[in-house]
């Protein structure tokens, strides 16, 4: 099987073709997205002529914190679009951070609108700050669409407490997931009263404009990306599942047939969300990297058992329909700066090294790969590996703990012995958090710099 | 791969945050600074000839100034026909939110009470004093132009045509001008031709702004009086507020017809 696997020089030259590096979009999209923000901010200003009192300050920032509210909650849920440029170009992980971090924040500004807009309305109907709830359930109850927005808000309130750390992990996450998909219908929700209520809308009919704008299209990139996309993938390619092979104790290969894969445009590094249409599996969709790449008729995951989803990967019967999103993630070839990279994989985190190992063009000896697993037997898929290795001239190294349990020495000092011209290298590292963060130490202090370190990591 | 310090970015946003909207807030004048714009914008359009005659009142629509409120402007437009009121309305009235409501309902009882009174003299609606506040200052207006222009007696000369050679003494109030400190708006007695009282509606508030308006304001009074016109020297210490004053003043002048 490992033969077929190694999809050899095709595959390469793809690859090849696409060295030259890409810079991640990152910073002209944050630019923008604060561009905006300015522009709102500049909507209030010029639809606010003055402010009288403490009350009107009071008013006015529940109205400022409401409209940025408005703003960022547009671009939270554009986050989780699956547009490709954010999930191939930026990153996948670092896109869902800002997702969670800009969704924390914009969480924040409502419960500030709510509260401060409330309050200044007691105040203006002169009433005091005592009488909030008061004043809140007579707004709710007479303005328009704010019952809509009440229980929008509610709701949002839900997802947001159950995304909180220690909540979230004491959920499963399958019903976790479902729950925070309801954040579609919480902005549908409050969409509407910022229209009917908000001064800025109603003074000025262009912001009016604008923001149906921001709205629209995030509603149709969403619709595009995360539902028209996925049909049209998997009506063309109509995956299934061809053999399940267990690499390891614990680690487990799935294959997976198709019709013209490599017309999918998927690259060494990269991952699928994958839903494997059989009972009890159905409703989950999980991200596993290739760890091959791609074939015209076939793709290969690895996935360690860890969890409750990739347990049942190992009952798997050949023929069960596969349901793909993607490709998606930016660790792959376009990343590399230099002509010289080393791969390091901590455990499971080989299945994108491996795919990188086999396609990375490079002469003889500018290809290194450092695995770690904690034994000679978790070195799962080590023979394939060994195999290209010799292909193509690359090193292949490995770090596992001692019989006696001692962990393998990787620091700077140690990298720098093994690989001495280490700091002209471009690094790909993918591994559990903690293994990551104490390789990425150890390799800043061999003297490889930040931006050559290229890292994926699904940590919030 | 940076460490990320959670606390610290959340007490950094929030500090980012707050202060930003404080600075907005401070930035913001504590009066309209449009106002000054939309007040000479209106005039034009709003001050219609009425069709002359000698009435106290002329025919026709008057608008008067925008009065502001915090909830944004309130300007009232008034159909008189045979010296009396028959119609008021509000051009303007504070939107959004909560205003939409207290609008809706406020501002039609206001325009009755308005018909009813031929007068600015008109209650309050309870829930509704801002917008009440500044539709009873802007009715004032509005009725200050139509007996101006009535008391004219020239066909033409309407609103802004009115002369000083009037036989009683009348008031006119300048458009405000915007200063870096506050709006300066001045109100001048207008007796024979001759300014005989002038006063500050308006002038800068708050903080130094209240010694330097008390201090300033009264000897800019005497010297309008004095002058008879808006060649007024400025008080030295209040360049602005003496600045404002002068174009104020120049603007109740035009007005009065001087």
């Amino acid at each position: 099987m490992t033969t077929t696997l190694a999809g050899g020089r095709a595959a390469r030259r793809q690859t090849m073709r696409r060295i030259r590096p890409r810079r991640s979009p990152a910073v002209p999209l944050l630019l923008a997205v604060g561009a905006g923000a300015a522009a709102v901010l500049w909507l209030w200003w010029t639809s606010t002529p003055s402010i009288a009192d403490t009350t009107g300050r009071i008013v006015a920032a529940g109205r400022i914190t409401g409209l940025l509210a408005g703003y960022l909650m547009a671009l939270v849920v554009l986050q989780m679009a699956r547009v490709p440029a954010l999930e191939r170009r930026v990153g996948s992980d670092r896109v869902a951070r800002w997702h969670a971090t800009s969704g924390r924040y914009t969480v924040c500004l409502v419960v500030a609108h709510v509260f401060l807009i409330m309050w200044g309305y007691a105040l203006q109907a002169g009433k005091s700050l005592g009488d909030i709830v008061q004043q809140t359930v007579a707004s709710v109850t007479t303005l328009p669409d704010m019952g809509k927005a009440a229980v929008g808000t509610g709701l949002l309130f839900v997802i947001a407490l159950l995304s909180v750390g220690p909540v979230r992990r004491r959920l499963p996450y399958d019903g976790w997931y479902h729950v925070h998909l309801l954040t579609y219908a919480a902005v549908y929700l409050t969409f509407w009263h910022q229209i009917t209520t908000g001064n800025e809308f109603a003074v000025e009919p262009s912001a009016k404009t604008f923001w149906y704008g921001l709205y629209g299209t995030v509603t149709a990139l969403v619709l595009w990306y995360r539902v028209i996309t996925p049909i049209r993938l998997n009506l063309r390619h109509r995956m299934r599942v061809e053999a399940v092979i267990e690499e390891t104790p614990g680690i487990v290969s799935v294959l997976i047939g198709g019709r013209r894969l490599h017309r999918m445009g998927a690259e060494a590094g990269q991952f699928f969300r994958w839903r494997f249409l059989a009972p009890g599996m159905r409703f989950s969709s999980h991200p596993y990297s290739l760890s091959a790449a791609p074939r015209p008729d076939m793709l290969r995951i690895t996935v360690k058992a860890i969890g409750d989803h990739s347990s049942r990967l190992r009952e798997l019967e050949p023929g069960t329909r596969v349901w793909a999103e993607g490709p998606y993630g930016a660790l792959t070839a376009q990343r590399r700066s230099r002509g010289k990279v080393l791969l390091v994989a901590g455990g499971v985190g080989i299945t994108p090294m491996r795919a990188l190992f086999e396609t990375l063009p490079g002469a003889s000896g500018d290809i290194t790969l450092l695995y770690r697993a904690n034994s000679t037997q978790d070195l799962a898929l080590w023979d394939e590996l060994a195999k290209i290795a010799d292909e193509r001239g690359a090193r292949l190294m490995y770090a596992v703990n001692s019989p006696d349990g001692e962990r393998p020495d990787i620091s700077a000092d140690s990298l720098r012995r093994k690989i001495p011209d280490i700091d002209h290298h471009d690094v790909f590292l993918c591994g559990p958090p903690g293994f990551a963060q104490s390789v990425y130490d150890a390799l800043r202090g061999a003297g490889v710099p930040a931006r050559r370190i290229h890292h994926e990591s699904f940590e919030m | 791969m940076r460490k990320s310090h959670p606390v610290r970015r959340a007490v950094l946003a929030t500090a980012a945050t707050v202060s930003g909207i404080v600075l907005l807030l401070s930035l913001k004048p504590a009066s309209d600074p449009g106002s000054a714009a939309a007040g000479g914008a209106v005039p034009p359009a709003a001050a219609q000839s009425p069709q002359g005659g000698a009435q106290p009142i002329g025919n026709g629509t008057v608008t008067g100034d925008a009065a502001q409120t915090q909830y944004g402007a309130v300007q009232v437009r008034l159909t008189v026909s045979g010296g009396k009121i028959t119609e008021a309305e509000a051009v303007r009235a504070p939107r959004g939110g909560q205003s939409d409501r207290i609008t809706s309902d406020a501002v039609p009882r206001l325009n009755q009470a308005a018909v009813a009174a031929q007068s600015a003299e008109i209650d309050a609606v309870s829930g509704a004093t801002y917008t009440s506040a500044g539709y009873k200052e802007s009715l004032q207006s509005a009725l200050d132009k139509a007996r101006a222009a009535g008391s004219a007696g020239a066909p033409g000369a309407a609103g802004s045509g009115q002369g000083p050679g009037s036989a009683r003494a009348r008031t006119v109030t300048g458009d405000a001008a915007q200063t870096q400190y506050g709006p300066v708006q001045v109100r001048i007695t207008v007796d024979g031709g001759k300014i005989t009282e002038a006063e500050a509606v308006r002038a800068p508030r708050g903080g130094q702004s209240d010694r330097i308006t008390s201090d300033a304001v009264p000897r800019l009074n005497q010297a309008a009086v004095a002058a008879q016109s808006a060649e007024i020297d400025a008080v030295s210490g209040a360049t602005y507020t003496s600045a404002g004053y002068r174009q104020s003043l120049q603007s109740a002048l035009d007005r009065a017809g001087g």
